[in-house]
């Protein structure tokens, strides 16, 4: 009701104010909530989409629009659509039991809201399992004013990672057998390599030390067996999309993976970050780039030979990928590039607090991941293999190279050699970490702390207050919480309106969680102040701490959340309640008074 | 002994249902680690090892059933149903609580059950379970799962039984404990969900549980080549 | 690294880069400095122009990131006065040079930016006065291009040639690929 009266004022208050307003354009649109068939040419199976498809369409609004979007559930069961990165009021945003109750099956559920940002988002289910299940699509909204970059063409590039099993039933399964997924586990082969190359005793070593824990280097992939898609489509069925040599492409890839990071390079070809999370950055032009699950990048690039470039996305443990075509004519393909193998975690990464019989030093480890070269790594007791390193190594105390990967050794030593005036190793990943990515060909790879806001959003302030956020879990029984508790059993977080919180997290796990706030900016705080860029979600590398800002501008409450899906099921989750705040911001959000 | 049965079920019940955290997923699952049909010198054996499992991450409730099943004589040998009650007690252990009710050929025994699960430094999975009854007894099993590849794994297992009394009923001496180990190297044929293994089982019972045996003219020991199927569903 | 092999590429730099400071632009022809591959092309691109030859005044506005007009269009051998305001939040260059010139130097202003003379929205002067103590190398003007900072103006008179493949382009790292480039057409 109330909608139908502020539409009313807004109409009222432009045929007053005549030509000084143009008039908020106003869009309906229209999703079903469908069973589809997924068939990625590996496996066929029942899933979710939209409108008869998965992924379901690109919405296309315009910043500035008022859009009515008619939600109808075709489902047996209850569902929900949440627009991811979309600042709404917060009875829109789609997430059962924080914003509204949800959409009963037959029903129909109308959202208004004004469009008042612009870029490249998603839309998605937040309801039980549906979004691993397919129900995702994506948004593009087109800006008032002019973007600060050119391009003649534009493709989403959304990538996903469809599993042959139903959600419902990977959780069941995680939560029976933790490592259920995991084929990449260390054999006795692998050992007797180890042996070879660093020693008996230091391979058994090694193995008694992850084996004290119970925790494997290789578990980097929660959930492995799955076939990236991008567009639907996997490396056989080729997405393509067509160019002209010499135009400027702008590709927004999407990560709408229920758990998968991927690597993205298109080889021989040069991309400019343009956007973060739809919010435009300073460009910075890259060879290859990372994105957590839930983030988009906009990325320009200018093929200028005749001839078919692959887009290439291989998961960051290196268990699947996916190639899709961009081709100046119809059926041109390029070659697809082979994947690189697998990282394995070092005990940098291992800064947490899993190792109580390990004997590793856990409040040094989980405060010391944002200073890259400070990092204490654990004593020589507990990690007799780096006393293998090499001298350089050793007087730096980095974990022996032999356990990890080429490329972390390469990022180790840029680390160590940072005062030499080479690029000191990114601070968003331990110093040491298996994790740390390296460029394909060598080139540069996209790092947090290359991303500069664009245009900042917010005046840069001190923060009223800091929040400290232990990102916590229980691997083995596949219990994921924040500050040691799950949401079943957790208090909301109280943020009051006006304020400005400093989130601290602090990853004591061993996986990488993508936190994403709903309704409210992200600004991670990568040191560059008021350039800091303005994110929806920001992903956290095990043994680190990362900073986000956060200015408390929308009222209600709100969903807070890993976005790794079964991450978030089994309770790294908190409701966020926004108190206070003024009536006449709520009614803002409401449709005819955005842009 | 049925009343026993329903009366820890419904209690079960009631607590997984007014439990707050029954909004989360039930987590629920059959486990088979052993399916097994065993070929001995004198006798062929049937044998099965099964956990099914429900619960939350705070209780689960635990039916696990074992049996030996002779095929020359057409005999249970043994058979034993428990309920049990799970509830984490560190992070990596629970505490289990729950009855045990064997029902092999002659007379039924129930014992309560008191102990521990989880997985202990090194990846061995443990089960420490004291049997209490007027005639008590202690049970350790650990397993451990060797990665010959991804999908091809050993699993070596152990179980050791200590009867504290004597039951001649069953042919247990008071001390004399029975042991078993086996090897049986599985492939991951769907998933995890089937696995079929060869192995070999190998028991043997000590002290007066022997005495026992031999006096009725039994072998003290028994090695058997097995083939079977690990099942998860 | 060692100090050599940071000395090298910078004074290529510094040279190459055509980062202009001063107001008025010094009608020298590039060829003079005998630096950098790339200057060997200068004679091809035009050179400095007499401001009494001037026929027209082009202007410029610099945006973040484009240029408005995003193309140009010159008679052969046309002397033009280019009026350039950068009325953007960042630094920009408005740079005369050829396609793969410009290539070449983008790695150049990139060293830039990684040694803090260029930051996003100024140009650090106390880092390039570092960087030239260090280096022993002075900031060149060059004729056919201007850095300017947010809010300032500067203008370039340029002689362009009878035939060549041009473009104005901003060669802070990212801007040209992210489109702030135009065509300069030559026409009879």
């Amino acid at each position: 009701m109330s909608y139908v009266h502020t539409l009313r004022a807004g109409v009222l208050g432009l045929s007053v104010a005549g030509f000084a307003t143009t008039q908020a354009e106003a869009g309906t649109y229209n999703l079903t909530v469908d069973r589809v068939t997924i068939d990625t040419g590996k496996f066929t199976r029942s899933g979710i989409g939209y409108n008869g498809a998965s992924p379901g369409p690109v919405l296309r609004f315009k910043e500035g629009e008022d859009v009515t979007i008619n939600v109808t559930n075709n489902l047996a069961e209850s569902t929900s659509v949440h627009w991811h990165g979309l600042i709404l009021h917060y009875q829109q945003d789609g997430v059962p039991g924080i914003s509204y109750d949800g959409i009963k099956a037959g029903d129909t559920f109308t959202y208004k809201f004004p469009i008042i940002q612009s870029g490249t988002y998603w839309f998605h289910s937040h309801t039980e399992f549906q979004e691993p299940d397919g129900a995702y699509g994506a948004i593009v909204i087109k800006p008032k004013k002019r973007e600060p970059f050119r391009f003649h063409r534009e493709y989403v590039v959304q990538l996903t990672d469809a599993h042959p099993h139903a959600g419902s039933r990977i959780m069941r399964n995680l939560k029976m057998m933790p490592d259920y997924y995991n084929r990449q586990q260390r054999t006795i082969a692998d050992f007797f390599k180890d042996a070879e190359k660093m020693g008996f005793d230091a391979a058994m070593r090694d193995r008694l030390d992850w084996g004290e824990m119970r925790m494997m280097p290789n578990d980097i992939e929660d959930l492995q067996g799955f076939t990236p898609l991008i567009n639907g489509k996997s490396t056989a069925q080729n997405w393509t999309g067509m160019f002209k040599p010499g135009e400027r492409v702008r590709l927004r890839f999407i990560n709408s993976s229920a758990m998968t990071y991927f690597d993205i390079r298109i080889p021989g070809m040069k991309m400019t970050v343009v956007q973060a999370d739809g919010n435009n950055v300073q460009p910075v032009t890259v060879d290859e780039f990372r994105i957590a699950v839930a983030e988009t990048y906009d990325v320009l690039i200018r093929p200028k030979k005749e001839k078919a470039y692959s887009i290439f996305a291989e998961s960051v443990g290196r268990t699947a990928s996916v190639r899709a075509t961009l081709a100046p004519t119809k059926g041109l393909t390029a070659e697809t590039p082979k994947m690189r193998t697998p990282p394995l975690l070092t005990m940098a990464d291992m800064g947490m607090a899993h190792g109580a019989h390990a004997g590793m030093d856990h409040g040094a480890m989980g405060q010391s991941g944002d200073k890259a070269g400070m990092h204490k790594m654990p004593d020589g007791k507990m990690m007799p293999g780096m006393k293998h390193g090499t001298g350089a190594m050793k007087s730096h105390k980095i974990p022996d190279g032999t356990v990890m990967s080429g490329a972390a050794h390469a990022s180790m030593d840029h680390s160590a050699h940072g005062k030499m005036g080479m690029k000191a190793g990114d601070k968003f990943y331990a110093a040491g970490s298996g994790l740390m990515p390296s460029a394909a060909n060598g080139g540069k790879f996209l790092s947090y702390s290359e991303l500069r806001a664009m245009r900042p959003l917010y005046k840069d302030r001190e923060a009223t207050r800091e929040i400290e956020l232990r990102l916590t879990g229980n691997m083995e029984r596949y219990i994921w919480s924040i500050n040691g508790v799950k949401f079943s059993k957790a208090e909301p977080i109280r943020l009051k309106y006006g304020e400005r919180v400093r989130f601290k997290f602090v990853n004591e796990t061993m996986m990488t969680h993508p936190m994403h706030l709903h309704g409210m900016w992200s600004i991670l705080d990568t040191g560059k102040g008021k350039w800091d860029p303005v994110k929806h979600v920001v992903s956290v590398s095990p043994g680190t701490t990362a900073y986000m800002e956060t200015e408390v501008d929308a009222p209600g409450q709100w969903a807070f959340h890993c976005h790794l899906s079964y991450h978030a099921d089994s309770g790294m989750f908190r409701k966020v309640i926004v108190e206070g705040g003024p009536k006449a911001k709520e009614a803002s959000l409401q449709p005819g008074k955005g842009g | 002994m049925r009343s026993i049965y329903i009366g820890l079920m419904a209690f079960a019940v009631t607590i997984l249902a007014a439990s707050p955290l029954f909004a989360e997923q039930l987590i629920w699952g059959i486990q088979a680690e052993q399916l097994e049909y065993r070929i001995g010198n004198d006798t062929d054996v049937m044998a099965w090892d099964v956990d099914a499992l429900v619960g939350t991450d705070e209780l689960k409730l635990v039916f696990r059933s074992e049996g030996e099943f002779e095929t020359n004589g057409d005999t249970l040998e043994a058979m034993e149903n428990q309920l049990r009650l799970q509830a984490p007690i560190s992070t990596f252990f629970d505490a289990v609580g729950g009855v045990r009710v064997d029902t092999p050929e002659g007379p039924d025994r129930v014992y309560g059950v008191v102990g521990v699960h989880g997985l202990a430094p090194q990846w061995f999975e443990i089960d420490a379970d004291l049997f209490v009854s007027d005639r008590p007894s202690f049970r350790f099993e650990a397993e451990y799962e060797a990665l010959i590849t991804n999908r091809l794994i050993l699993t070596p297992s152990i179980e050791f039984n200590l009867p504290f009394t004597d039951d001649l009923a069953i042919e247990q001496g008071a001390w004399g404990p029975k042991l078993e180990v086996g090897a049986r190297l599985s492939y991951d044929l769907v998933d995890r969900a089937i696995s079929p293994y060869i192995g070999i089982h190998y028991e043997r019972v000590f002290g007066e549980t022997e005495d026992i045996a031999t006096s009725e003219g039994k072998d003290a020991d028994a090695l058997f080549l097995t083939i079977g199927t690990k099942l998860f569903f | 690294m060692n100090n050599n092999s940071l000395v090298r590429p910078f004074a290529a730099l510094v040279l190459a880069l055509g980062l202009v400071i001063s107001a008025t632009p010094v009608s020298a022809d590039a060829k003079k400095h005998g630096h950098g591959g790339g200057h060997a092309n200068m004679k091809k691109i035009g050179m400095a122009g007499d401001a009494a030859k001037v026929t027209r005044t082009i202007k410029v506005v610099m945006h973040d990131n484009y240029y408005e007009p995003e193309n140009i269009s010159v008679k052969e051998g046309e002397t033009v006065r280019f009026l350039i305001r950068n009325a953007g939040e960042f630094v920009h260059e408005f740079n005369i040079a050829t396609g793969p010139m410009h290539v070449t130097h983008q790695p150049e202003m990139m060293m830039m930016v990684e040694h803090g003379v260029l930051e996003p929205d100024k140009i650090n002067w106390e880092a390039a006065k570092a960087m030239q103590k260090s280096m022993g190398h002075g900031m060149h003007n060059e004729p056919n291009s201007k850095l300017l900072e947010p809010g300032k103006s500067g203008e370039i008179i340029w002689t362009f040639p009878k035939h060549a493949d041009l473009e104005f382009a901003c060669n802070i790292p990212g801007h040209y690929d992210s489109g702030m480039v135009g065509k300069v057409k030559l026409t009879h």
